[in-house]
């Protein structure tokens, strides 16, 4: 279970762009968050993480407080969090095998990485993950020669190698054609049922994130103004999802204050 | 229907008039009291021209009777150049990490730039003079030189190539919980292979380039074979010395770029 409370995170001296969140999310649902580009989607994301650090409020996976951990005991709790990139991020002149294993980097010596010595039980887990989302015929080909969907394969297989607890996905179809983009999904719906995995989805494509997920959360200006099931997102809500602009809400929060 | 222009002027850089012409003429004044005042006798350039004349009469033909020496002063020289490329490598790559604004800490970057100013500054043929005087004449004090000039050369590009990386890759391996080495081994080595292959292979060139100038003020190889043969008044060895040399640069611009090409 992940449990954020009073999440706020402020850059620089600016108003904060995650004002006093609080979420929670158990079980094996699919959530997406939606919201205009400016809404803070993406800092949520990375906060849990720490990828970017909060400036105060906690964040809990199953017992452990993120936010109050050592940079050393964040490394081994970073292995714990998948997380799927809109650019995939994944390494190109590395073969799809060293791409995949690259997730289990948190768990062997820089000594075995370097040497590309995987422990045989990462091998065959590599294997059977690629197999699952089909790319397991690219094992030694270089991760540049493949096209966007095999990319974003190879980007959720990497996570899922690290047996996470929570997989959290920024945008994982923003740089996919719309049918590539549904099989990616697909295969996240799929995927949290058959391994029991909490998934958090940021997505532009409403209608994707109604089709695909079990619940939706709306953001706008750094806050939660919806959090329901799909079907419960009618116009009139989605209008107040999107309406405006971040830079408007900011001046109308400067005339209140 | 209003009528719009039909010509457009590409603003000037400088867009005040006063100032640019200004400029320009003080530019030109400069340039004309600079040549004016430079103390330039053109009566002993004439008496030299004659001199030269006189070099070049005793260069013609080239001599290869002591070739044995030319081939001896010329292998010192490769190795010296190997030398220098190798412990060059190996120092600037470290010290390009430390360089590198994305990756180190403010000291440690701020210690990493500085020494590479520093290997900067110098022109090898005062490196030399000073390893010279500090290890004394010989090969030592060549590559000792050219080890610092490489590290000037290959730490600061290497530096840039490393701030410039697709740092996504990075984010997603640390996502991943992994350490910080074998973060660097996984994501960043790859993006700057490519780059540092291409240094190398040109860091060996430009070496074995700058070994025969070092050699003249003492740090051994084939500048040193020359200097010695000029002293001795051997204008038609010095002229052998010099053609190997030509030769030999050619040479290894010609292989380099050809692997250059082949591998990137």
């Amino acid at each position: 279970m992940l449990e954020i409370k009073k999440l706020v995170k402020r850059y620089g001296k600016g108003s904060p762009v995650l004002q006093d969140l609080d979420l929670v999310v158990q079980g094996e649902q699919v959530m997406s968050i939606i919201g205009s580009s400016g809404a803070g989607k993406s800092t949520l994301l990375r906060c849990v993480n720490r990828l970017v650090e909060p400036t105060s409020g906690s964040i809990t996976l199953n017992g452990t407080d993120f936010t109050t951990l050592s940079s050393r005991e964040l490394r081994s709790a970073r292995r714990r969090v998948g997380m799927v990139f809109q650019g995939y991020n994944l390494v190109d002149r590395l073969t799809v095998m060293e791409n995949v294993q690259s997730g289990r980097l948190g768990y062997i010596s820089t000594w075995a990485a370097l040497t590309r010595r995987f422990p045989k039980e990462d091998i065959q887990r590599a294997y059977e993950l690629m197999e699952r989302v089909g790319i397991a015929q690219y094992a030694s080909k270089r991760a540049d020669e493949l096209s966007g969907g095999e990319r974003q394969r190879v980007g959720v297989v990497r996570a899922l190698m690290q047996r996470p607890e929570i997989l959290l996905a920024d945008e994982p179809t923003a740089s996919l054609d719309p049918k590539t983009s549904e099989q990616i999904m697909a295969l996240l719906r799929d995927l949290a049922s058959e391994l029991n995995l909490p998934v958090i989805i940021n997505i532009h494509n409403v209608n994707e994130a109604k089709e695909y997920s079990d619940r939706i959360v709306g953001m706008r200006y750094g806050r939660i103004i919806f959090d329901d099931v799909p079907s419960a997102l009618d116009t009139a809500q989605m209008d107040e999802i999107y309406s405006g602009t971040p830079s408007e809400d900011r001046e109308a929060q400067g005339a209140m204050a | 229907m209003t009528a719009h222009p039909d010509r457009w002027r590409k603003p000037h850089m400088i867009e005040s008039p006063l100032l640019r012409y200004a400029l320009y003429f003080g530019i030109l004044a400069y340039l004309v009291l600079t040549i004016a005042t430079l103390p330039i006798d053109w009566l002993r350039a004439a008496e030299g021209l004659e001199r030269a004349g006189r070099i070049f009469n005793g260069a013609f033909p080239p001599s290869f009777d002591r070739s044995e020496l030319l081939i001896s002063g010329f292998l010192e020289s490769l190795k010296i150049a190997i030398i220098a490329s190798t412990g060059g490598m190996l120092l600037s790559i470290p010290l390009a990490f430390m360089a590198a604004s994305n990756i180190s800490p403010k000291p440690i970057y701020y210690l990493g730039r500085g020494t590479i100013i520093i290997a900067r500054s110098f022109h090898p043929v005062i490196v030399a003079i000073i390893f010279v005087k500090a290890v004394g004449f010989g090969p030592l004090a060549g590559a000792l030189t050219l080890i610092v000039y490489s590290i000037g050369f290959v730490a600061k590009l290497l530096a840039e190539r490393i701030e410039e990386i697709d740092f996504g890759q990075v984010e997603a391996v640390r996502a991943a919980g992994a350490p910080f080495l074998s973060t660097v081994f996984y994501t960043i080595f790859p993006q700057i292979m490519p780059r540092m292959i291409g240094l190398g292979i040109y860091q060996l060139d430009s070496n074995l380039r700058a070994s025969a100038v070092v050699g003249i003020v003492g740090a051994g190889g084939i500048g040193s074979t020359l200097a010695n043969a000029f002293g001795r008044y051997d204008y038609d060895f010095a002229l052998a010395i010099t053609m190997v040399i030509v030769g030999a640069i050619l040479i290894s611009e010609a292989v380099s770029g050809v692997i250059r090409k082949r591998l990137l």
